[in-house]
């Protein structure tokens, strides 16, 4: 099953990169996503099997949250693969410029699968590090002067940030040296042995490079350029996909700091940054003029949000993991909208787009609908999460921080209300006419995502409840700082 | 005869930091790539064949002598002014250099007397390179010179991670080669495209987007 992740979409890719036919672009793009998805479900049934070697078995493997984010991704990829025949007749590409589209996907959902699954942290670092490199072409597809420039900054604060990591790696092998591995399970098993001082320098380093990748403030400079700048299919498979990897990476980092006892220290980190990230994308959106860049801003308070939720321990685990699944599915569909909006308008500028409703009426109601899930109306999950988060910090006696929060989240939801409505009400100036019906693949897979979030947030499937559960066990053992602290 | 060639390490990023001419970068990228060269040669007692001949290519080949004329002609390509540009002088960034360095030896003997098995010098001389390559980022305006940084900021991770006494898995080392190997040539790639579309090659022109 896992060389069907890891090595079957390359063999694809490189395929349609020699054949360059269009058919075959389409069979491969949908059927790897599609792929992707039926080894979803077969391990969420529990049927597994592999041919790989045994020296390289020992390195990937589906645990509960890996199969989580896997399962993200998977939902992730099919919504984008499926309007991507919509980008690519929308701007007419060459069967070539077609495969080299695909071939640069599957590469690096193959690098974001490798993330999910590497079971060493130094090779982790390795897939972390592919997930960049290959994501750096399709930012600059569209090969505009603008787009390069947010390429140039992408790779190169990336590749630094985790270079940075790297570092914390070294520090960690330097702790752990009694213990001469590191294969998590290894890390995970003997923790209570690493050097504790080393472990939280190597934690701060690891901490430094793959925030980078996360986009967490203030090491956020890249994202805002990077999402905005991409193509929207590939914006979306960025925020939903892409910065969850990398926040899975820190959170196996996080379980090696749990197991050694050492959670406070990186509680606090955690809270602090993600109050930051909060602070930082409640004074950018309400400044913000480019539509694209505020669904990016949004994605760093997301991850705020999730940096809390982990930081609260056990409290916030479960919010912290519905708030990753809403949210990248949110999140898509936003991305994936903006797309239409960008085709209807030929502007990324929210001044310049008022009156979609009238113009493209299922595209107003789409973006309406994304963003009520994002900011969390309810019956949309993420209500749920940031109640469950608040509730945490209540429980916890900080009330006063649930009021901070609270607010933050209000004047997102304000900043970013206040654009979504100018730009879903209004006349819609020069031309009132309605745009031509772009394609059905333009609107089903964001219907599919709100959909599927309804689902979850009105009346949460067992088997989602299972999965839920399943990745919130992995970090169970932390009892949060206040728990800690009043001795609970 | 280990520690000799980790000073000249050391000489190596210090030199760096205060000559203005972008070839002695290049010369001295390829200089350490040789450095670590001696380093691993010196240093293989108790290791695989497998792992020394990769040592031996990762740092003779591919450190000392692909990556250097690789970054050498795209230079020449884009016929780059020879100045690097600082943002501060010459003088002031020799003066950062030494209170680096003077840093990077208090760190490592503080970490030495944790009671951590690291040789003091490697682990000194690595956190200075990794440093000093960081200060030189942000100090200069040449978008080349960052390539060039970025690539001693990797030198000084893996002089780094020569101190470590426990080996990565032969995958891993491969696939860290291979991240580094694509990641300059994507740094060249768009180097070049920026060299092309925009006037210069600061990244002064790299403002375009912003809130």
């Amino acid at each position: 099953m896992i060389s069907l992740v890891i090595v079957l979409p390359l063999v694809v890719g490189l395929t349609t990169l020699a054949l360059r036919n269009r058919l075959v672009n389409r069979v491969a793009l949908i059927g790897s996503s599609l792929l992707f998805m039926c080894i979803a479900v077969l391990q969420w049934l529990g049927i597994d099997w592999t041919w790989l070697p045994d020296w390289l078995v020992m390195y990937f493997k589906f645990d509960g949250i890996g199969l989580f984010f896997f399962s993200i991704m998977a939902i992730v990829l099919v919504g984008v693969a499926f309007y991507s025949l919509f980008y690519f007749k929308e701007h007419s590409l060459k069967a070539r410029q077609e495969s080299v589209y695909i071939a640069e996907i599957l590469a690096f959902v193959v690098a974001m699968a490798g993330v999910i699954l590497a079971t060493n942290l130094a090779l982790l670092w390795v897939f972390i590090e592919a997930t960049t490199l290959t994501s750096a072409l399709l930012i600059y597809f569209e090969k505009k002067k603008s787009s390069l420039e947010a390429t140039w900054k992408y790779i190169y604060i990336c590749s630094v940030g985790i270079a940075l990591a790297f570092v914390g790696i070294i520090m960690l092998s330097i702790g752990s040296e009694s213990i001469g591995s590191l294969f998590l399970a290894d890390l995970y098993g003997h923790a209570s042995e690493i050097n504790p001082v080393w472990l939280k320098l190597s934690f701060a380093f690891l901490f430094v490079g793959l925030g980078t990748k996360i986009g967490v403030a203030p090491i956020h400079a890249w994202l805002p350029d990077a999402h905005s700048e991409a193509p929207s299919p590939v914006s979306a498979l960025l925020s939903g996909t892409l910065l969850n990897s990398a926040f899975l990476g820190l959170l196996r980092v996080q379980e090696i700091l749990i197991r050694a006892n050492l959670q406070t220290f990186s509680n606090v980190i955690l809270i602090l940054t993600g109050f930051l990230s909060l602070l930082v994308s409640a004074v950018y959106m309400l400044r913000v003029k480019n539509y694209k860049r505020m669904l990016a801003y949004s994605s760093v308070e997301n991850m705020g949000i999730m940096f809390i939720g982990i930081g609260l321990g056990q409290p916030g685990l479960f919010a912290a993991m519905l708030q990753t699944l809403a949210h990248s599915l949110s999140k898509t569909s936003l991305f994936l909208t903006s797309g239409n909006i960008l085709h209807d308008y030929g502007t990324k500028k929210i001044d310049e787009v008022r009156g979609l409703l009238k113009k493209d009426p299922v595209t107003g109601w789409i973006w309406i609908a994304s963003f009520l899930s994002i900011v969390g109306i309810p019956p949309f999950p993420i209500f749920f999460s940031k109640f469950f988060i608040i509730r945490a910090f209540w429980l916890d006696g900080e009330s006063w921080l649930a009021i901070v929060f609270f607010l933050f989240i209000v004047i997102v939801t304000f900043g970013m209300g206040s654009a979504v409505f100018k730009m879903a009400f209004g006349e819609s100036g020069g031309d009132s006419v309605k745009s031509a019906r772009p394609s059905v693949y333009a609107y089903t897979p964001q219907i599919a995502l709100l959909i599927i979030l309804v689902i979850v947030g009105l009346n949460m499937p067992q088997q989602v409840h299972e999965l839920l559960d399943r990745a919130a066990a992995f970090l169970s053992n932390n009892p949060g700082i206040w728990a800690r602290a009043a001795g609970k | 005869m280990t520690d000799i060639l980790i000073i000249l390490l050391g000489t190596t990023m210090l030199y760096v930091s205060s000559v203005s001419r972008i070839e002695a970068y290049v010369k001295m990228l390829a200089v350490q790539g040789f450095l670590l060269f001696f380093l691993v040669l010196v240093g293989v007692r108790g290791m695989s064949w497998l792992n020394i001949s990769f040592l031996v290519f990762e740092t003779l080949i591919v450190k000392g002598i692909v990556i250097p004329y690789f970054l050498l002609t795209v230079i020449r390509r884009n016929e780059t002014p020879r100045e690097i540009e600082p943002y501060i002088s010459q003088f002031y960034s020799l003066l950062v250099a030494s209170a680096i360095f003077v840093f990077g030896f208090v760190a490592a003997f503080w970490a030495a007397r944790n009671g951590s098995a690291i040789r003091p010098l490697y682990f000194g001389v690595s956190i200075v390179m990794i440093i000093m390559s960081l200060f030189l980022i942000v100090n200069r305006k040449r978008i080349i010179t960052h390539i060039l940084c970025y690539m001693m900021l990797e030198n000084g991770i893996f002089l780094l991670s020569l101190s470590v006494a426990n080996e990565l898995p032969m995958l891993v080392n491969i696939g860290v080669l291979l991240d580094l190997f694509v990641a300059i040539y994507l740094f060249a790639i768009f180097f070049n495209k920026i060299n092309d579309i925009y006037d210069g090659s600061h990244v002064d022109v790299l403002t375009e987007l912003k809130d």
